[in-house]
């Protein structure tokens, strides 16, 4: 006897948009380019905002901390940075031909984030040398 | 949210913000695991009475997908918001006591978070392409990359707020 329990008919709008090959490529590469884009935009100093949560004001672009306003926060513009580039490089690998497109190897949809944490890791020296 | 603060103290509102945060992410944990075991060990039909392992493992992992990726960005948002509280109030604190290795740890939770938001439209399409063989594959190693990446974020997250609390 097992539990599996069968599911309810998906929404028409998510049914549509599983079954799309074009939302597939997107969604696929995506995945593949957020990790290089976080971590690039991290190392290079390229978050699309610097947050300043003592005072709630938000620059564009990477902004050193002001004195007496407390700490710069960069983490919401390196996913602002991860979002923005891979949504990009999604929609542009909708338009390549499918035999393109069929021969990125998936694998590198969990790949990617796994060689993306040491890397991620080894920045956060500091932390661990103190 | 001047409005929120006449009613209860800013204190108490970043608390319960906390434990929303902490409820949402149990859910993501404990569908996570459910998907993956069913993923990584399936179970086969049996002649005998199905044990408790077995009927853990035995979910409808497509069933949880769209479900998973509502929960991790319901939880990321919250822990978002709360991290700029955390940047100020704790990470502050925390510096000048010297928990440093702590801090680093709850820095890389942030990092396994973002990731772990890069990879769900992909994880949702291949889960709600169940039956198509060519992503059985990827299906399994993303589900259970997400699954790790919950249980260390969730842990870091429990082992911080252990360091700081409330206070």
């Amino acid at each position: 006897m097992t539990t599996v329990v069968e599911p309810r008919k998906p929404s028409a709008r998510a049914a549509s948009l599983a079954v799309s090959e074009a939302f597939g490529i997107f969604a696929i590469v995506f995945a593949i380019t957020a990790p290089i884009f976080y971590v690039v935009s991290e190392l290079a100093g390229l978050p699309l905002f610097t947050y300043h949560p003592g005072t709630n004001r938000v620059d564009f672009g990477w902004a050193a901390a002001r004195a007496n306003e407390g700490p710069a926060m960069y983490w919401y513009g390196w996913i602002g940075s991860m979002l923005f580039g891979s949504t990009v490089m999604g929609l542009f690998a909708t338009l390549l031909p499918r035999g393109v497109s069929e021969k990125i190897p998936l694998a590198l949809i969990w790949i990617m984030p796994l060689l993306a944490l040491p890397v991620l890791a080894f920045v956060l020296m500091p932390f661990w040398t103190r | 949210m001047d409005v929120v603060f006449d009613y209860i103290s800013v204190s108490t509102f970043w608390t319960i913000l906390l434990i929303v945060h902490s409820l949402l992410a149990v859910a993501t944990l404990g569908a996570l695991t459910h998907q993956a075991m069913s993923v990584a060990m399936p179970a086969r039909p049996m002649a005998t009475p199905a044990g408790f392992v077995t009927r853990f493992r035995s979910v409808y992992g497509a069933g949880y997908a769209t479900a998973i990726c509502v929960l991790w960005v319901l939880t990321f948002i919250l822990g978002a918001w709360i991290y700029t509280k955390y940047r100020i109030a704790i990470r502050i604190p925390l510096e000048r006591t010297g928990y440093w290795k702590t801090l680093g740890f709850f820095e890389l939770k942030e990092h396994v978070a973002a990731l772990g938001l890069g990879v769900l439209p992909a994880y949702w399409y291949v889960w709600k392409n169940a039956k198509n063989r060519k992503y059985d594959h990827v299906r399994k190693w993303v589900t259970i990359l997400l699954a790790t990446m919950c249980w260390f974020a969730f842990l870091v997250g429990h082992v911080l707020n252990n360091a700081r609390g409330f206070a």
